[in-house]
């Protein structure tokens, strides 16, 4: 009963989402509004809501799943970007390892060093 | 025995005229891409995902129905990304802590992290001379899935190219991190998980986890942080842009 009562939750926070989207000037999707208010709420009241832990853990580590059918359509669209491939390929190969290494540096500058008790 | 075949034949169709073929085959193909994976000895290059889908692919391919009879069912699963993102409050929550006290660093150099993250690949795609839709389906490639979804239609993308975008972002920095922080000289398990949730998103942060807590803990941050911050810049800067 407490997953049931935690995704009620959830979809009462996505519905708050999806209502303040339509006041919004910014496209901004409903489940990031409706998870920026039970992040604002759970620290307005001092700690977690016991429900929404028990269904989030099960939600969260569902995460690949559900993202999964998105995945299989790419199988039978690849065809029609086929003339874009090498643009693309290059784009996601060269453009993530330039992220990666330009987020390693700007942090090893910034971040302070761990400190050797924790 | 021709009419054995012609009934033989309506079953898969039988089974996808209502989602319960869909969610069964996707739920299937997940738990056996699960443990080919483990059969494999954890490749990090071809996570269980990637699997599984083909697998889901290949059934489809090879039965009388199509991938419009297959996405028509499997949309009652990823309604529930909607409740999936919302939850990823609960993560954010419990770094809170961590935030507080290292905000001065993440605030330098987070928002400049997820801004680069999208901007590389945007930027070597348009100079390669890709259309609109293509970029649109690219920038928001380094943000967790349920974000990116709502981001990339917001923008105009393709869905499909943009889960293709994310499963090659978050191998190539699982592999990018391990190999340029060795390279680096960095060990500090917080800067390699910041960079495996900002770079990576939920891939990287599943193998973050498996580095040690305290990096998993801090990709948890960097993917919700990135993510947020994505959600809230990509759709302001896109449409003054175009």
């Amino acid at each position: 009963m407490s997953v049931l009562r935690g995704f009620l939750w959830l979809l009462a926070f996505l519905l708050l989402g999806q209502a303040i989207m339509l006041w919004l000037p910014i496209a901004l999707p409903a489940g990031v509004i409706g998870m920026l208010l039970l992040t604002l709420w759970f620290c307005q009241r001092g700690g977690m809501n016991a429900d929404v832990v028990a269904v989030s853990q099960p939600l969260i580590a569902m995460l690949a799943l559900l993202i999964m059918p998105g995945v299989v359509e790419i199988f039978f669209v690849a065809g029609r970007f086929a003339d874009q491939a090498g643009a693309i390929l290059t784009a996601l190969l060269l453009g993530t390892l330039a992220s990666v290494a330009s987020s390693l540096w700007l942090m090893r500058r910034c971040l302070p060093p761990e400190t050797p008790h924790e | 025995m021709s009419e054995l075949g012609a009934t033989l034949a309506a079953v898969p169709q039988a089974w996808f005229a209502t989602p319960i073929g869909a969610i069964g085959l996707t739920l299937a193909a997940y738990f056996l891409g699960v443990h080919l994976f483990k059969l494999m000895r954890h490749p990090s290059w071809c996570p269980p995902v990637i699997i599984a889908a083909l697998l889901i692919a290949a059934v489809i391919a090879l039965l009388p129905i199509g991938i419009d009879d297959y996405n028509r069912g499997a949309a009652w699963l990823m309604l529930l990304l909607g409740p999936a993102t919302v939850a990823l409050a609960v993560p954010l929550y419990q770094q809170l802590g961590q935030i507080r006290a290292l905000w001065k660093p993440i605030v330098l150099t987070l928002p400049l992290s997820a801004t680069l993250a999208a901007c590389y690949a945007v930027l070597i795609a348009w100079l390669l001379g890709a259309p609109p839709e293509v970029l649109a389906s690219l920038a928001p490639k380094s943000v967790t899935s349920p974000i990116a979804l709502s981001l990339t239609q917001e923008l105009g993308g393709s869905t499909a190219l943009l889960m293709g975008a994310l499963m090659t972002t978050g191998i190539t920095a699982i592999f990018g991190v391990e190999w340029l922080s060795r390279w680096m000289r960095i060990r500090d398990p917080r800067l390699i998980g910041l960079a495996l949730g900002i770079n990576g998103h939920a891939l990287g942060t599943v193998r973050a986890f498996e580095i040690s807590h305290q990096a998993g803990a801090f990709a948890s941050l960097g993917m919700s942080l990135t993510g947020a911050f994505t959600a809230i810049v990509l759709p302001l800067v896109w449409h003054l842009w175009a």
